[in-house]
């Protein structure tokens, strides 16, 4: 007997994909995750425009990563022009990246996976029952929120962070503004790790699964130049066509990444496992806690590996306001440097995981050729892995507890689906 | 009285406009529970099919997939708010006009040349429906968005900025961008509203609002920045980027 499992449209995620699944006498015969969010032609949009403002045109792919694209972007900018940034920028950026995971974080673990564990439809429906915690949960989103509105200029695209610095250089005053929201939210970044953790994890779609991430030096944090995979290996970020491989496929307008022909995922659990002895404070307490329910094996822990995130985020962000304080904030203008024919590339991790800009120039400084591989582009093949071991283990129930489930495998990625339509050129 | 009935819908963008409306915090519960909310896929699996009385359309149509939900979001909907650039007039993807410069793209980026995709130029929504009201921004201005929606409830007609950016620019008293720095800014031909944000950074308007009311005088901006020596290409590639085509017989005579 055949039967078609169809999901018009995931809710709760960012964009529009649909997942189209065929048993058949209880075995899966063909996986989908059809993503039919129209594509937008970045790399073909970026073509003759100058340097200076690409990243106002790319932080325009996605708006929940905005300050992901807009860094990795600067990124492979300064990357080709060997531009050579001050500390105190350098310091600015990591809070305004730790923002981006808090804005991020906050809407993902409480407003969109949330639901799901304590059945509602959505987090205004749990307000009936739960209110204060949605309102702690809205007061975090917002402390994220305050950081890019404060370095970057708005919550959404902002514009503040320049190719060799920042345009106007946030006050004392703004920065603890900032600081003293932050120590509010502490308690909303606790409450995310505890309620994750005592939730019973499904384990239908339990399988193996090869990781990837940013390698991060001393401190658990975003950026970085290197990447970390899971067998154990080290990769300069311009060598990041080893790791994503990319082919076209005819039901979706994402292609899917591979490594070594094979799935992998990249995200939350994957910057946890690989980087973990590199945390601090209570993120650290909270993972050494909770480390047993990390799991490579179980993609749905990366709702608990983004609350813990959370948490680091939260605190990392008051160190980098005391750093920057302690140091004294200056007046900084951007750095001097020159434009020639050049090629650079820059990794950094969105909320979501990596995330790879990589641009080459004319003389001018023009763009001829650019590269965008987004977190959820190359999480996608991993998620067809995932729906078809989870729509293989539960083959025998129901067509809605199937459905519900693929939707909850696919959610935890917390999938970013406008970004991963990013049009890749191909040679 | 019952409360309105809406949806939050999406087409092709980044999403930003509706996380404006997430963005707005403090506001968000208290504005939310004026409303029931019919069909919001990002932030809720509540899915009713039945009719709305509002609702919030952002991104733009580049597929025939979008033309097709946009038409059934059309026949469900009372009002339709157009929420951001893109569902305006199409924003950053807009400068992909052609049906041959799409399929050049396709074949770029994705190695095909096949028609196995349902791509369309992207346009805003208004050229395939009858929009009620639009609010402008990439993204959209939470302030403007959520005073656009009290009005709406309050049954009065959104404020709408009919006047540049350099308005605001000179009520702030911001040093002219163009005239002190020779800085290409947009700021005399984009729609204000945004409180001339990028000026107060030291940053030159991009136009991220969209032309002003009546397009604005774009052949004087034009001639104004070759005179600060920008070349054609430069001013063109700028003028580009949120308004799609730039009609270039407006510059003829230049």
């Amino acid at each position: 007997m055949t039967r078609n499992i169809h999901i018009d449209e995931v809710t709760r995620v960012e964009g529009h994909g649909a997942i189209d699944v065929v048993l058949e006498d209880n075995q899966v015969k063909s996986v989908k995750l059809n993503i039919f969010e129209g594509p937008r032609f970045f790399e073909s949009l970026l073509k003759t425009q100058v340097y200076e403002k690409v990243p106002d045109i790319t932080r325009r792919i996605c708006a929940i990563c905005t300050a992901s694209h807009s860094l990795a972007s600067i990124g492979a900018i300064e990357d080709a022009f060997k531009v050579k940034n001050t500390p105190q920028t350098e310091l600015l950026r990591d809070l305004l990246i730790h923002g981006e995971m808090i804005e991020s974080h906050a809407l993902h673990v409480f407003m969109l996976a949330l639901p799901d564990f304590l059945g509602y439809p959505d987090a205004i429906a749990m307000t009936e029952k739960y209110l204060e915690a949605v309102k702690m949960a809205l007061e975090c989103k917002k402390a994220g929120n305050l950081i890019h509105s404060t370095l970057s200029g708005r919550d959404v695209h902002g514009m503040n962070e320049r190719v060799g610095g920042f345009s106007k250089i946030p006050s004392t005053e703004d920065l603890l503004t900032v600081k003293a929201l932050l120590e509010k939210v502490k308690p909303a970044g606790e409450l995310g790790v505890k309620l994750f953790s005592s939730f019973d994890l499904p384990d239908y779609n339990e399988s193996d699964n090869f990781l990837m991430a940013i390698d991060p030096g001393e401190r658990f944090g975003f950026l970085g130049d290197h990447i970390l995979t899971s067998d154990g290996n080290r990769y300069p970020q311009k060598e990041y066509q080893k790791l994503t491989n990319e082919t076209v496929v005819q039901h979706s307008y994402a292609k899917h990444s591979q490594y070594q022909s094979k799935p992998f995922m990249v995200g939350a659990m994957p910057r946890l496992i690989l980087s973990h002895n590199t945390l601090e404070g209570a993120a650290k307490e909270m993972y050494t806690e909770h480390k047993d329910l990390i799991t490579s094996k179980n993609t749905l822990s990366n709702n608990l590996g983004q609350a813990i995130e959370l948490v680091h985020s939260i605190e990392r962000g008051i160190l980098d306001i005391d750093a920057l304080l302690s140091n004294g904030l200056k007046d900084e203008p951007i750095v001097d440097f020159e434009v020639y024919k050049s090629h650079g590339v820059n990794a950094v991790e969105a909320p979501r995981g990596l995330l790879y800009h990589d641009y080459t120039f004319d003389d001018n400084g023009q763009i001829t050729k650019a590269n965008i591989i987004t977190p959820t582009a190359q999480n996608v093949y991993n998620m067809e892995k995932d729906i078809r071991v989870t729509a293989g283990n539960l083959a025998e129930k129901t067509d809605n507890e199937i459905k519900s489930a693929l939707e909850l495998v696919v959610r935890a990625y917390d999938p970013c689906i406008s970004c991963s339509v990013h049009v890749a050129r191909i040679k | 009285m019952s409360k309105p009935r809406i949806g939050i819908f999406s087409l092709t963008g980044c999403g930003g406009d509706q996380l404006q409306i997430l963005n707005m915090e403090d506001a968000l519960l208290e504005l939310l529970s004026r409303f029931q909310i019919v069909d919001f896929q990002e932030g809720s699996s509540v899915h009713d099919t039945g009719p709305i009385d509002i609702s919030f359309v952002e991104g733009s149509v580049s597929t025939k997939t979008d033309l097709k939900r946009l038409k059934l979001i059309r026949e469900r909907s009372g009002v339709i708010i157009a929420i951001g650039n893109c569902a305006i007039d199409g924003c950053i993807q807009a400068m992909t006009t052609s049906e041959a410069e799409l399929k050049s793209n396709l074949e770029e980026v994705y190695g095909v040349k096949d028609d196995f995709f349902d791509a369309v130029p992207s346009k805003g929504i208004g050229e395939y429906i009858k929009i009620d009201y639009q609010i402008p921004g990439c993204p959209v201005e939470k302030e403007e968005t959520l005073n656009a929606i009290i009005s709406l409830l309050h049954g009065n007609s959104p404020l709408e900025f009919t006047y540049p950016v350099c308005v605001e620019c000179k009520l702030n008293e911001y040093p002219c961008l163009i005239t002190e720095k020779g800085l290409p800014c947009l700021g005399p031909v984009v729609r204000a509203g945004c409180d001339a944000r990028c000026p107060g950074l030291g940053l030159d308007c991009i136009g991220c609002r969209g032309p002003t009311e009546g397009g604005g005088n774009v052949a004087a901006e034009y001639k104004m920045l070759l005179d600060k020596g920008y070349s054609k290409e430069f001013i063109l590639n700028r003028l580009k980027v949120f308004s799609g085509d730039v009609n270039e017989s407006l510059l003829e005579g230049i």
